[in-house]
């Protein structure tokens, strides 16, 4: 797996991708199981961080890491450290991990100040977040209304024309179609 | 000698009866064998395909390509006892689930958990609409099965579906080989005839994979304390109760719908009315100008787009009318040119 993989895959989760590499990618996706790991880490990793939602973290979390590190196989090349060392500092770096993640979440948990329930939104893997211009969006629609009447008749016109507005992406709509994220309440 | 030729004399008739066995389980499982080109039609395509749209149950991950922006999701077909349910889910922000059952779309955002109901009774699918009698196309369209290319690495039949004028878009339809399902459908632009490179709108799949079973989903229950938005519920009204009439439509197209309802959270009525040449839709609005609000000067003189949709607004009378759908300018503007006044005023 490559660094500039894992930069494109990071791009893709936060919508900064443009066209053409986010459907490679996508395809890439389908014969490279690594990339695939990748995504939905990185998606994790970016829930984790982004969300208030609550992710129950077992005891042994870092415990089934280590172990997992441990059965994992290593190779004693020429010009290598010691296997030991490497190992210790695996252990190390697993256990950092999981502390991060959990004091992480901890301090996103008590900034809302309260433990959401799940959602009812029957997804695959953990959703990401909204990004800020969508919320931006969503704090204001009645200013953004009377900045753009003309655009919100238009897209009431669109939204009743075909169904392209579900399909749509809208985290960054061009003006005309902008108004389908204030839909919401 | 004479051993050896009776050996492949009986070797000749045993291949003979092999290879019409052969034939006869083609036959029986026609939907799952690749036909040569030769021996399709884009017609026949179009028809297994919108046939196996409609039986098969299937899921994958789709990517629609809209207006310059990317939204890959997720989307499931279920199918049992002719009913059917489509169902999306966004990848990317803002997330949501989108469930069509018949004729209702429902769409929940995930962030609000604002549940929206639209009803569309006039749509079947999000990837691709055709008519059921795709004769319906003759006069407008040629299809023909163009050539063999893979999509997320199946092998797909390519069919090409040409406009006969200049006044409608051609498309692209790329159907699996072995199942008949679309991989990948795209709208093109025409330039003096000519289809142009360059892809107004498209959908691919970069995975799909046909299931045994897929469940049917409930929509979730709106929240006492956060109802559901509903929107656009429709009553089919005869298109004579349109306060307009479009008197100038290019060949092909027919009136699909029409109702009479409120819109942009006011209680003054629309009068929509919507158009298809059975591939292409086009809609046309009207409603008072002070309903309208707000009129920019520029977009009573050009023809606007959003993606392959464009669309075009005019003063008629006291009225404001917009002309819009995923046709050429030219179509939108001839359309909204030829519309006048039902009870005069113009």
């Amino acid at each position: 797996m490559n660094k500039a993989l894992n930069q494109k895959i990071s791009q893709f989760l936060d919508d900064d991708l443009d066209a053409g590499d986010a459907l490679d990618l996508l395809q890439k996706m389908q014969w490279d199981a690594d990339a695939a790991n990748t995504l939905n880490r990185y998606e994790a990793i970016s829930h984790a961080l982004k969300t208030n939602e609550f992710l129950a973290v077992s005891p042994d979390f870092a415990a089934k890491i280590a172990e997992q590190i441990q059965q994992e196989p290593f190779y004693l090349l020429p010009g290598r450290r010691p296997a030991t060392v490497s190992r210790h500092k695996l252990l190390a770096l697993a256990a950092s991990v999981a502390v991060i993640a959990v004091l992480a979440m901890r301090g996103v948990n008590n900034q809302a100040g309260h433990t959401q329930q799940p959602s009812g939104l029957q997804v695959a893997q953990q959703p990401s977040v909204q990004p800020a211009k969508v919320a931006a969006y969503t704090r204001q629609p009645a200013q953004l209304q009377e900045q753009y009447p003309l655009n919100k008749r238009i897209n009431d016109y669109l939204q009743a024309h075909n169904n392209s507005v579900y399909t749509n992406g809208g985290a960054d709509f061009a003006p005309l179609t902008s108004v389908t994220a204030y839909r919401q309440k | 000698m004479i051993v050896i030729k009776c050996f492949f004399l009986a070797l000749a008739v045993l291949s003979t009866g092999v290879l019409s066995t052969g034939t006869a389980l083609g036959k029986n499982s026609e939907l799952n064998a690749p036909l040569a080109i030769d021996a399709l039609s884009g017609k026949q395509a179009l028809l297994k395909m919108t046939q196996a749209m409609q039986s098969l149950n299937y899921q994958g991950t789709v990517a629609f390509l809209r207006n310059g922006k990317l939204e890959p999701m997720k989307y499931f077909h279920a199918a049992h006892d002719g009913v059917e349910q489509e169902r999306l889910l966004s990848l990317n922000s803002p997330l949501r689930e989108v469930i069509r059952d018949a004729g209702k779309v429902s769409c929940l955002y995930k962030a609000t958990q604002q549940l929206v109901v639209d009803h569309r009774p006039f749509e079947r699918s999000f990837l691709v609409d055709l008519p059921n009698n795709l004769d319906e196309l003759d006069a407008v369209y040629s299809i023909a099965v163009i050539g063999e290319e893979e999509i997320a690495m199946l092998p797909a039949y390519v069919i090409a579906i040409m406009p006969k004028d200049q006044l409608r878009y051609a498309r692209k339809i790329w159907l699996d080989q072995r199942q008949f399902l679309p991989l990948k459908v795209v709208v093109y632009a025409l330039a003096d005839g000519v289809v142009l490179d360059e892809a107004l709108e498209q959908l691919v799949f970069t995975d799909l994979e046909v299931t045994g079973i897929q469940p049917f989903v409930d929509v979730k229950k709106p929240d006492p304390g956060n109802p559901a938005q509903d929107i656009y519920k429709l009553q089919a009204q005869s298109p004579d109760q349109a306060g307009f009439i479009a008197a100038r439509l290019p060949q092909g197209f027919k009136e699909i719908f029409f109702t009479r309802r409120p819109m942009h959270n006011s209680g003054e009525p629309v009068d929509h009315l919507l158009l298809s040449d059975g591939l292409a839709s086009v809609s046309i609005y009207m409603e008072h100008k002070n309903n309208a609000g707000q009129s920019e000067p520029s977009l009573s003189k050009n023809v606007q787009s959003v993606g392959a949709v464009n669309f075009f607004s005019r003063t008629l009378g006291d009225f404001e009318l917009t002309v819009m759908g995923e046709v050429p300018a030219e179509t939108v503007k001839l359309i909204a040119e030829g519309i006048t006044l039902r009870h005069g005023g113009d």
